[in-house]
């Protein structure tokens, strides 16, 4: 007992050099502000003066508050506007992209390339070509006599353009994903399939969709997490509006702490998030867990 | 007549491909275009077709006016700074999680996992709460201190391919009496370039387009950084598309040159970070 702990010790002594940096940073910057933010939101405060104790009534409040109830929703919405679309136009590139062709290195690049733009900046250029009177879409739609709305001032098509220009940004990006797994599944079952007369359509839904399961659970469980967080784009494309249709939960959650100076909603508000993508997380894991019954690698 | 057929099915496959590569890189080239004319042609009818003559001005405007080369610089100090930091101290806690033994190492490694969980938001009332606390907002060090000590992910990314690599390669240069450090810097690190890439290039990109957090911190001119400068420009002057297209180009353009210079590895980083799961 005596030799092992002295081991342990010894062990300890070589590996805390490594550790110590890592470990203060999590410590210092993940798990101490999770144990603040939950301090508080249990009190009223405003940055300045000090913190009144207000025990749960800012969860109260919150159950209460039509604002956030409103937030999760067009969270939802967005939600909905961005993952569907974005990994079926995934999935397709990667579908298009999964053969032996000469150059498809070349235009697999060319659509990843908006993953590696800054989202600030792009939404500027999205705002720009979304405008309602000078935008590229506006007059494209023109010229086959079209009159295109106000895309980012009307409450109807402000989300949906907001969410387009995630999809654009990061359906390159997630088809990588697809392609790396589409291309560990092995051709001899396609083969297979072939000669028992399954055509291409037969086949994607039998053998390539089935042995993606694991890289769909990955792709969608990343995006989603991400998507309940979109901020950028919203930020510098609608700043939650008009009205308040685009008023997404972190975007609520920045402008209750950081403009309302409300800090014990905001933490409570953030820790609904937490929960939300939590619960989310969960249900998709349980669902794939449900439907990956083998696994080829 | 086969032939034929097969030609066409190729003209036309590669021509949606073209198709499809035109709608993802448009915004750069329309982009482009706009910045590269004067203000009144950009409020004109079509201020997306190719420019008749090369216009600089706006270019200059947004460089020699209102401190943005003093953000560009800002933002490339943090950015470096961060990606310096995050590599070296994720390698040192990925090789200890996935080469060294000391009691309670998995326990610990699931923690740092567990993190991965927490959505950013969570943290940044708490986190610009400790900065205050700490008279930290308002500088360089408050954009990247919470995260130049290593981050989960790339921490786990990196423990992934350290444990892939082979162990009898660390026998035998333990049984040559290697000290860990002299392990780490002569094996690991040169085997594990790929992976140590990827990470740098994970950090690189999300520090340079990191914008809720230094909204949140800096609040003054002197410690800008371009995301947030480019927010404030498109508030200020939103009709002025020529001038907030410049601005938004000259943050675009570091990243697209990493981009054309590591397309391959970039790729192949994306794709390691999945499959490694």
């Amino acid at each position: 007992m005596r030799l092992a702990d002295r081991r342990g010790a010894r062990q300890f002594a070589v590996a805390v050099p490594f550790l110590l940096p890592s470990l203060v940073g999590v410590a210092a910057f993940l798990l101490v502000p999770l144990v603040i933010v939950a301090v508080l939101s249990l009190f009223q405060w405003n940055f300045l003066n000090p913190p009144h104790w207000a025990g749960l009534s800012n969860y109260v409040t919150m159950t209460r508050d039509d604002h956030v109830f409103h937030a999760l929703e067009v969270t939802a919405y967005y939600v909905l506007w961005n993952i569907p679309i974005q990994t079926l136009m995934a999935l397709g590139l990667a579908i298009l992209l999964n053969r032996k062709l000469p150059a498809l290195g070349f235009f697999r690049a060319l659509y990843v390339l908006p993953y590696m733009s800054t989202p600030v900046a792009m939404a500027v250029v999205w705002s720009w070509i979304f405008n309602g009177q000078s935008g590229l879409i506006n007059h494209l739609l023109l010229l086959v006599g079209v009159h295109g709305p106000n895309w980012l001032g009307s409450t109807s098509t402000a989300l949906p353009a907001v969410a387009m220009v995630s999809n654009w940004q990061y359906a390159g990006y997630n088809m990588l994903f697809f392609l790396a797994g589409m291309q560990t599944i092995p051709p001899a079952l396609y083969e297979a399939a072939s000669i028992d007369g399954a055509g291409p359509v037969r086949r994607f839904f039998k053998i390539t969709l089935p042995l993606l399961n694991p890289t769909l659970l990955f792709v969608l469980v990343t995006d989603v997490i991400g998507s309940f967080q979109i901020f950028d784009s919203v930020y510098v494309m609608t700043q939650g509006g008009p009205g308040s249709a685009t008023d997404v939960i972190n975007y609520q959650i920045y402008s209750t702490a950081f403009q309302s100076f409300n800090v014990g909603s905001a933490s409570a508000m953030s820790l609904l998030l937490f929960g939300v993508i939590g619960v989310i997380t969960f249900a998709q894991f349980r669902f794939f867990r449900s439907r990956t019954t083998y696994e080829v690698s | 007549m086969a032939a034929l057929a097969r030609t066409v099915k190729y003209v036309v496959f590669y021509l949606c491909l073209t198709l499809i590569a035109v709608v993802f890189v448009a915004p750069y080239v329309l982009a482009l275009f706009g910045a590269l004319k004067p203000a009144s042609a950009v409020l004109g009818s079509s201020p997306w077709t190719l420019p008749h003559s090369l216009y600089t001005g706006n270019f200059r405007t947004i460089l020699f006016t209102d401190d943005f080369v003093r953000y560009l610089g800002n933002t490339a100090l943090v950015t470096i700074a961060l990606t310096a930091g995050q590599v070296c101290f994720g390698v040192l806690a990925a090789y200890a999680f996935a080469r060294l033994q000391f009691p309670g190492r998995d326990g610990l490694f699931s923690v740092y996992l567990a993190t991965l969980m927490v959505p950013n938001v969570v943290t940044l009332v708490p986190l610009y709460t400790i900065m205050r606390e700490l008279h930290l907002t308002n500088t360089y060090w408050a954009i990247f201190l919470p995260y130049v000590l290593g981050t989960p992910y790339t921490i786990f990314l990196m423990r992934q391919y350290f444990m892939s690599l082979p162990a009898d390669v660390f026998a035998a240069a333990r049984v040559d009496g290697a000290s860990e450090w002299r392990i780490l810097t002569r094996l690991v690190i040169p085997m594990g370039r790929p992976i140590i890439v990827t990470a740098a290039l994970i950090a690189f990109v999300f520090g340079w387009n990191n914008f809720l957090w230094p909204l949140i911190v800096t609040d003054s001119n002197s410690q800008q950084v371009l995301t947030v400068s480019i927010a404030a420009l498109q508030s200020a002057f939103s009709e002025q598309w020529n001038l907030v297209l410049a601005a938004s180009l000259v943050a675009l353009v570091p990243l697209l040159i990493i981009f054309a210079m590591f397309q391959k590895q970039i790729v192949r980083s994306i794709q390691l970070s999945g499959v490694n799961r």
